[in-house]
């Protein structure tokens, strides 16, 4: 080493660095202009094509604040009991999903009992099943379970079909926590759940969150299932309410639409502004230390 | 605490990794398992800490069995090659983890034995760091400490220094040994290394194939190699071999191969006339070059490594080679004619079919 500290040399700007970036501002531009549209849509009376008319306004919100004015809520359970309702389904789900992937993703990483290989198959097979297709099936047994037309029968529903995702991904993180850890904590003195709980858990934490984060995402955005499985207005989760929006009477009230959408869609779009580190790392994988 | 290993015995399927063990270690000592890799020693470490369970035999401690016994309940320490010390802790956390796990230890106590054993391997400034922030060495050191702070009658170490640079291993080689006999705690540990082995433990096991090839005193491995593996594993660079005649003449015996003729001092030759053949064993530093037809073979130099301290000469011999050791200033050219003179009483005589040694 000299004692001459050098200015660090700076890559030659090439015009070829900007193309990745033209691609991408290519390729998200719609999508961002479409969330543009919503936001300013909902705060002016009419839209023409992309072009908003008329002045400022919070008429379109009045449903938060004052349901019974707008024609097109009556009869329809009010928005507040609706969002908890969602909130409750969505987070439920999730935690059952974390709890029972963290489990059942421990025991496929480690342990070499009978079938393992099969079940493994089984997972993946399942994840790429389509779950539409156990509607009626799962009607049935719902209604023999007396959980039809229950936030806890949707839960579980939801729960079972989002576990195989939920599995597959928790084993690949315990993939990655090395066996010595675990060899060294039993030899500390820890017993096996102790080991599991202390060491193992702390290590896959990254998964956790982002599997998490990502179980309350598909929660929040279900419509399918709470819609067949929960038929009665107290039940419902926000989805169905917009669907009940769009799909009833003659004419379409966008600027309630847009409004509704826009109250649907926020939590999602702050969850994910706040965690996308953690939700990379799903797709990136393993523990840094 | 005393450990000793009866038949011990653990296989995986059809293959055996251990087999039928039978080692003793004396309270207080150093013992190192050595063997190439897939012999058999981190396995039978991992049944000593509990880790698996044997397939067959016996493992006492003092005077206990404990093969049924959970690792938590056999009042070891260990130490990983990896080192395994937990990443989401700080160093105090680790060190005092086996103790956080014990019923009954107070906090302010678990906080002074921390320190105790960390200024016992000089961590004791980095206490409040994350292993990610610590060095090769000093992660070493660490889980040294978390081995030692609940006071095990036994220190297992896999491995403990494969995963260090040359200087730091040559450095913890004597701070771990120094350790070892300050604590006065009985302690094992594995090595692929010879000469890890050689320098830091008081007897060597050395293991091939599951099996137990020979347990000495390194001095012992080093000059009296009870069988042909052990004299090839032990020492660098290693021992020549080649195939002799044994013959007689004047009484004494006379070792002959292909442009060598070596005569037996008594105490090296074997007993009884049975023997016509054996492999002689000698090692580099037994060999020294002299003139052409000086010594007890002839042949040509082929190639001078200078290491500093010496330089190991290759020197063919009709279709053999053998590697000698020269003083530094030993300088000669390439195919320059020289004699090979042994010391007659460092050779090594083993049986061609078995390989035991026979004097």
């Amino acid at each position: 080493m000299t004692g001459t500290t050098l200015p660090a040399p700076r890559a030659p700007f090439r015009p070829q660095t900007l193309i990745p970036y033209a691609v991408l501002v290519l390729a998200t531009l719609p999508i961002l202009v479409l969330y543009v549209w919503l936001t300013y849509s909902s705060f002016f009376p009419r839209i023409e094509g992309f072009r908003p008319v008329g002045p400022f306004t919070l008429e379109n919100w009045r449903f938060l604040w004052d349901p019974g004015s707008v024609d097109q809520l009556r009869n329809k359970p009010a928005i507040i009991p609706l969002t908890i309702n969602t909130f409750l389904f969505a987070i439920s789900t999730s935690v059952v999903v974390v709890l029972i992937s963290s489990m059942a993703g421990y025991a496929l990483s480690r342990l070499p009992f009978p079938g393992r290989r099969m079940f493994l198959g089984g997972v993946l097979l399942l994840h790429s099943f389509p779950s539409v297709t156990l509607l009626i099936a799962t009607f049935i047994v719902l209604r023999q379970l007396g959980l039809y037309d229950r936030l806890l029968g949707v839960i579980l529903v939801k729960a079972a079909f989002e576990l195989p995702f939920g599995v597959w991904i928790m084993k690949g993180f315990f993939d990655t926590v090395p066996w010595e850890l675990e060899m060294a904590a039993l030899v500390d003195g820890a017993s096996r759940l102790r080991t599991w709980w202390r060491i193992v858990m702390p290590l896959v934490k990254p998964g956790l969150l982002a599997l998490g984060i990502l179980t309350f995402v598909q929660g929040w955005n279900e419509f399918i299932l709470p819609f067949v499985f929960m038929p009665s207005g107290s039940q419902q989760t926000l989805s169905t309410f917009v669907r009940a929006i769009l799909g009833e009477g003659r004419f379409v009230d966008y600027g309630l639409l847009t409004a509704v959408g826009l109250y649907y869609v926020a939590p999602v779009l702050v969850l994910f502004v706040v965690a996308q580190d953690q939700l990379m790392r799903v797709y990136a994988g393993g523990v840094k230390g | 605490m005393r450990v000793v290993l009866q038949q011990l015995t653990k296989r995986f399927g059809a293959v055996t990794a251990v087999d039928a063990l039978d080692l003793e270690i004396k309270s207080g000592e150093f013992v190192g398992l050595l063997g190439p890799s897939g012999c058999g020693k981190t396995t039978t470490l991992l049944m000593i800490a509990g880790i698996y369970r044997p397939t067959g035999g016996a493992i006492v401690f003092g005077d206990h069995r404990v093969e049924h016994l959970m690792p938590k309940d056999r009042g070891i320490g260990m130490v990983f090659q990896s080192y395994a010390l937990y990443p989401h802790m700080t160093v105090a956390q680790n060190i005092g983890f086996p103790l956080a796990m014990r019923r009954g230890v107070a906090g302010d106590e678990i906080t002074r034995r921390v320190r105790e054993a960390a200024a016992l391997v000089h961590v004791d400034g980095l206490l409040a760091r994350k292993p990610a922030q610590l060095s090769g060495g000093q992660q070493q050191r660490v889980a040294l400490a978390r081995a030692l702070v609940k006071r095990p009658d036994i220190l297992l170490l896999d491995e403990p220094l494969s995963n260090l640079d040359a200087r730091l291993r040559h450095e913890m080689r004597g701070e771990i040994k120094r350790l070892q006999k300050e604590v006065g705690i009985t302690a094992i540990f594995v090595t692929h290394d010879q000469l890890e082995a050689l320098t830091m433990a008081d007897r060597v096991a050395l293991m091939s194939d599951a099996r137990l090839q020979a347990y000495a005193t390194p001095k012992e491995l080093y000059e009296r190699p009870v069988n042909q593996f052990v004299a090839e594993f032990i020492g660098s660079p290693p021992m020549n071999f080649f195939a002799a005649e044994l013959g007689r003449r004047n009484g004494s015996v006379l070792a002959t191969a292909q442009g060598i003729e070596i005569e037996l001092p008594p105490a090296r030759a074997p007993r009884g006339d049975g023997q016509r053949q054996a492999t002689v064993g000698i090692r580099p530093e037994h060999l020294a070059i002299v003139a052409p037809g000086a010594g007890h073979a002839n042949g040509e130099i082929y190639v001078i490594e200078p290491m500093g301290r010496e330089q190991i000469v290759d020197v063919q011999i009709g279709e053999r080679r053998l590697r000698a050791i020269a003083p530094p200033g030993f300088s000669a050219p390439l195919g320059a004619s020289v004699g090979l003179r042994a010391a007659v009483d460092q050779l090594h005589l083993f049986d061609p079919a078995g390989g035991e040694r026979l004097a």
